[in-house]
């Protein structure tokens, strides 16, 4: 008696001109991703070290390479996102007196916790993206004058502190307003769920007639 | 499975960043050279984009500036009608030019170093973010000589020290900040310490390491109010370079030690010019047996 053998099927697999263009696509909707991140985020780094420099609340600026890492963590997710948050914080380090890597440390670390505590939240309306970046900017700024102080710098936790926070975090919970489509735009994201509700109407309405 | 093989990748991920950060951050510390070089270059990169930026922003960030200090500036507009009645003749115009050239004057007429080479440089820009209260950009780099360490100075004193240098500008570290620690003398009783700004007050500077309390306990031997402060020899800095004056003395460290606290003779929050002493900086302040600097070497 033979022992009869099992049917083995052939994995369905592509042609590999196929693959190639698959992944040439892929390889340039990442270059065109990360050509619009950086656009973005110069736009951040020159507006605050010229326009922000100058214009203050209450004699606090906006933290726009925060606002940035933050959007990033909320939109491209714990994995992506801390690898933007971290180029964003190191070129930011660029400009400050503090040592470098400590922004982009802070940054990493801010935007892979919000990605991740956020993964399952629904947040794609205006005002949860402002409170979470809100949240966020609060705890990055905090963060980053706890290492700071931690690595031996002076001055950064002082009486001046919660103003700072809260003031910072709250302007950058405005600016997200602007700074949210641009980082939607930048990552290649579908516009939010609740912007596409409001055209719905319209467009029934449309498809109606 | 999925989801946990992905989650921790990205642990795996976040572990790397930060492995990478402390690694420039240790080699920040320890001054590591090419690194210090690639930042400049970052920034030299960047500066022609951050001009054109200051100076299409700069109108729209003064229209700001205007339309929230309003009281601010009818109160002082008030004393500008006082001095114009007064002066009569001077126009609007004329005056901002004569306070332009007061600043430069300001600047540039300092009397007290002699032997030392001087450049001026304007003020480009105050720091960028909200932890940077005590860096100031000005618009001299190593192009026209300046150097890491560099003392900087107004014709009223000590404003701070060249910290960072790039090729057409540079970050000075002003003397407000707490953490530059400065040799300093009480020309008063000749008396050599070590002193830094208090933070949250950029006009005050205090003494605290290296003065001691009169052992015979004779007040007279304190420093008079009002003594000025000066530059220590042994300091990284030239010698004799006014920061302020004796503001008030206090006992420190259970009456053992002198607490100082110094009016800076310089404003470091309204510059428009200043001057770079062009003398090569001193690594390390002389510390041991005989140097006034017991640890710590300003």
């Amino acid at each position: 008696m033979t022992a009869r053998r099992p049917a083995v099927t052939a994995p369905v697999s592509m042609p590999p001109t196929v693959l190639r263009s698959r992944r040439l696509l892929a390889g340039s909707r990442m270059t065109l991703i990360g050509l619009r991140l950086i656009v973005v985020y110069l736009l951040a780094l020159l507006l605050q070290l010229t326009f922000f420099s100058e214009v203050r609340v209450a004699e606090v600026a906006p933290e726009l390479p925060a606002l940035v890492a933050v959007l990033a963590g909320l939109f491209a997710g714990a994995r992506h996102g801390s690898v933007i948050a971290f180029w964003a914080g190191l070129l930011w380090d660029v400009y400050l007196s503090t040592p470098l890597g400590l922004a982009a440390a802070t940054f990493a670390l801010v935007a892979y916790a919000l990605g991740a505590v956020t993964e399952d939240l629904f947040h794609d309306t205006r005002i949860q993206t402002a409170v979470l970046v809100f949240i966020g900017t609060a705890a990055t700024v905090a963060a980053y004058a706890l290492l700071g102080t931690v690595v031996g710098q002076r001055g950064l936790i002082e009486d001046r502190l919660l103003r700072v926070v809260l003031v910072a975090s709250a302007l950058n919970a405005v600016l997200s307003l602007a700074a949210a489509p641009a980082m939607r735009w930048a990552l290649g994201m579908r516009r939010a769920k609740s912007e596409r509700k409001w055209r719905k109407p319209a467009e029934a309405a449309r498809r109606g007639r | 499975m999925a989801v946990a093989q992905r989650s921790g990748r990205s642990r795996y991920r976040l572990l790397l960043l930060l492995l990478t950060a402390a690694t420039l951050l240790t080699l920040d510390f320890r001054g590591f050279g090419p690194l210090e070089t690639a930042q400049s270059r970052a920034r030299d990169a960047l500066e022609p984009v951050v001009s054109v930026f200051d100076a299409v922003l700069g109108p729209v960030a003064e229209v700001w500036t205007v339309m929230f200090s309003y009281n601010d500036l009818r109160s002082e507009n008030a004393e500008l009608r006082d001095e114009v009645d007064r002066l009569a003749s001077a126009d609007i115009r004329s005056a901002a030019q004569q306070d332009a050239f007061d600043r430069l004057l300001d600047a540039t007429g300092v009397t007290y170093v002699d032997d030392v080479a001087q450049l001026t440089a304007t003020v480009l820009r105050d720091s960028p973010g909200n932890f940077d209260d005590d860096a100031i950009s000005i618009d001299a780099g190593h192009r026209h000589g300046v150097a890491p360490g560099m003392a900087v100075v107004t014709s009223a004193g000590f404003v701070g020290r060249v910290e960072i240098v790039d090729a057409a500008s540079s970050t000075v570290t002003a003397v407000s900040d707490p953490g530059l620690v400065i040799g300093v003398r009480l020309l008063d009783t000749g008396d050599v310490g070590l002193g830094h700004g208090m933070a949250g007050d950029p006009t005050r500077f205090v003494v605290d390491a290296g003065l001691r309390w009169p052992e015979t306990g004779d007040l007279t031997e304190l420093p008079a109010i009002g003594s000025p402060v000066v530059t220590a020899a042994g300091s990284r800095y030239p010698a004799d370079i006014p920061v302020g004056r004796v503001a008030s003395v206090e006992p420190a460290e259970a009456g053992l030690a002198l607490l100082v606290t110094v009016e800076l003779a310089a404003n470091v929050e309204d510059l428009g010019y200043v001057t770079v002493l062009l003398q090569a900086p001193t690594d390390e302040a002389p510390v041991g047996p005989d140097s006034p600097f017991p640890q710590d070497s300003p």
